[in-house]
């Protein structure tokens, strides 16, 4: 008897992934170049699995005020925010971030993660409902357990089951935050935005927007799909990561209400770790400037999204999202068809994330590409053309099991 | 309450049937992970026919007490009877 012994599965699959040459999941990166270049297996790479949006971690200015910083304030806070770790740069960034939305109040947390954990945890209590998509990024449903709210479940992307569940809850819907991502990261769909707007505002709940995967992609300022949807003005709290598109690493909470200030008094995740290291703080200060500007980024990310949506759709590849974007999810029917892509576009020189279940809704297994501003032409090229050998491989393989 | 009791468990196996049609005879105390062989994303799948049929919501917090028929039955009645009362 073990505590070990419940991991067989884990180890099991663990053993069965250890079979290629480089692992699929945790890859090591031997060394990382640039924003789109890395050596892994000894070999280089165009990596399009990073999330690095606007390519912003390699960005010369934010890299010399990180180095600045380290040297004006040091390596690490070694304090909490309620402790020895509230800098000057934290609280300035948490301004220059309200400001960016014009809202009235912004609080900076360590990890994207405990900002969705900080901000569910803390917003909702003990009579009060957390209405969340199902399909949520592991932070909300942590955020939910550490809460001691009601959860419940939408469908989705269903609009009209959020309708249904709202409408059950009566009098209490006032009493309840709805929880939406604006870019669902494993699929790369997009949320009904102004529908959800509609129905949560129809029944007087509050609205929570993730805009992890959308801030510094949508919207003419880079704020999300919100500010491009036209609907900043009809949500309460936006919940970002600085780990996407602004290069860095932390997580954001904004809201147009100036009572959020008082949830640093009683958020958890908030409260019990240390705050940012000051170079994080202050490489991430001027990429927010980087991405409110960043037009010409965007763009050139856009012009690689639409491009790469058309060739893969035209090879025949399932997609996880009907419109172009940043993140292009390959569906597979089985997890070995989803592997030896995967397998196959490293061996092409390109890295992209392989998802499996447990870690993806559905039961889907997935190969997903996540494209850059700060990829060329060429990168968008090589890709495509890896996929294209993927694709007659998949449909040779295909045609030997009719045989 | 009988009555009610006997439609929640009938809702209850017709979703878990329209899932694993070879469920049909489960126990009310086989686990539905170990011996139905569900995962989490099936459960949630039944689950929400299950709403659906019953027009109820039910917590996350209610589901993860509940690893058989009974345990969902008890927790559905339960949902139920707060909601009368």
């Amino acid at each position: 008897m073990s505590l070990f012994d419940k991991f067989a599965p884990q180890r099991a699959l663990q053993a069965s992934l250890a079979e290629s040459a480089v692992l699929p999941i945790a890859t090591p990166m031997d060394a990382v170049h640039s924003a789109t270049a890395a050596t892994i297996g000894g070999k280089r790479m165009v990596l399009a699995g990073t999330n690095n949006y606007l390519g912003l971690t390699f960005d010369a200015e934010c890299r010399a005020a990180a180095i600045a910083a380290i040297e004006a304030t040091g390596t690490g806070s070694t304090g909490s925010r309620m402790a020895s770790g509230n800098y000057a740069g934290h609280r300035e960034l948490e301004q220059a971030l309200a400001d960016a939305f014009g809202w009235a109040a912004g609080i900076v947390f360590s990890t994207g993660y405990q900002a969705n954990l900080g901000a569910l945890s803390g917003l909702a209590g003990s009579d009060e409902f957390l209405l969340i998509d199902a399909d949520s990024h592991a932070s909300i449903h942590d955020g939910c357990r550490l809460s001691s709210a009601t959860t419940i479940r939408f469908r989705h992307n269903d609009a009209e089951d959020l309708d249904r569940r709202l409408g059950r809850l009566g009098a209490d819907a006032r009493r309840t935050l709805v929880v939406v991502e604006s870019l669902y990261s494993t699929r790369g769909d997009r949320a009904p935005l102004s529908e959800i707007v509609a129905i949560t505002k129809k029944h007087g709940a509050w609205l929570l927007v993730d805009e992890a995967h959308s801030f510094g992609v949508f919207g003419e300022r880079g704020l999300g799909l919100c500010e491009e949807l036209g609907l900043l003005d009809d949500i309460d709290f936006l919940v970002g990561t600085f780990s996407k598109s602004l290069g860095g690493v932390g997580g954001f909470l904004l809201s147009r209400h100036a009572e959020l200030e008082l949830l640093r008094m009683v958020s958890r995740p908030y409260i019990f770790t240390a705050s940012s290291a000051p170079p994080a703080i202050a490489a991430t200060r001027v990429a927010l400037v980087k991405v409110l500007g960043g037009r010409d980024l965007r763009e050139r990310l856009w012009r690689h999204a639409h491009r790469l949506h058309q060739e893969a759709s035209r090879l025949g590849y399932r997609l996880g999202a009907d419109d172009p974007g940043p993140v292009v999810a390959l569906l597979f029917d089985t997890r070995e068809a989803a592997l030896s892509t995967w397998q196959g576009l490293l061996d092409a020189g390109v890295y992209t994330n392989l998802m499996i279940p447990p870690a993806t809704p559905a039961g889907l297994a997935i190969v997903r590409i996540s494209l850059s501003a700060a990829h060329s032409d060429a990168d968008l090229t090589l890709i495509i053309a890896s996929l294209a050998e993927q694709a007659a491989r998949l449909a040779a393989d295909r045609a030997r099991l009719r045989a | 309450m009988e009555d009610a009791a006997r439609e929640v468990e009938q809702v209850v196996r017709a979703a878990l049937v329209q899932i694993r049609p070879g469920a049909a005879d489960l126990g009310l105390d086989a686990d539905l992970a170990a011996e139905a062989g569900l995962d989490s994303v099936e459960v949630m799948d039944m689950v929400m026919a299950i709403e659906d049929r019953l027009d109820l919501s039910i917590p996350v917090e209610t589901l993860s007490e509940a690893h058989t028929i009974r345990g969902l039955c008890t927790g559905i009645l339960g949902l139920m009877r707060s909601r009368t009362s």
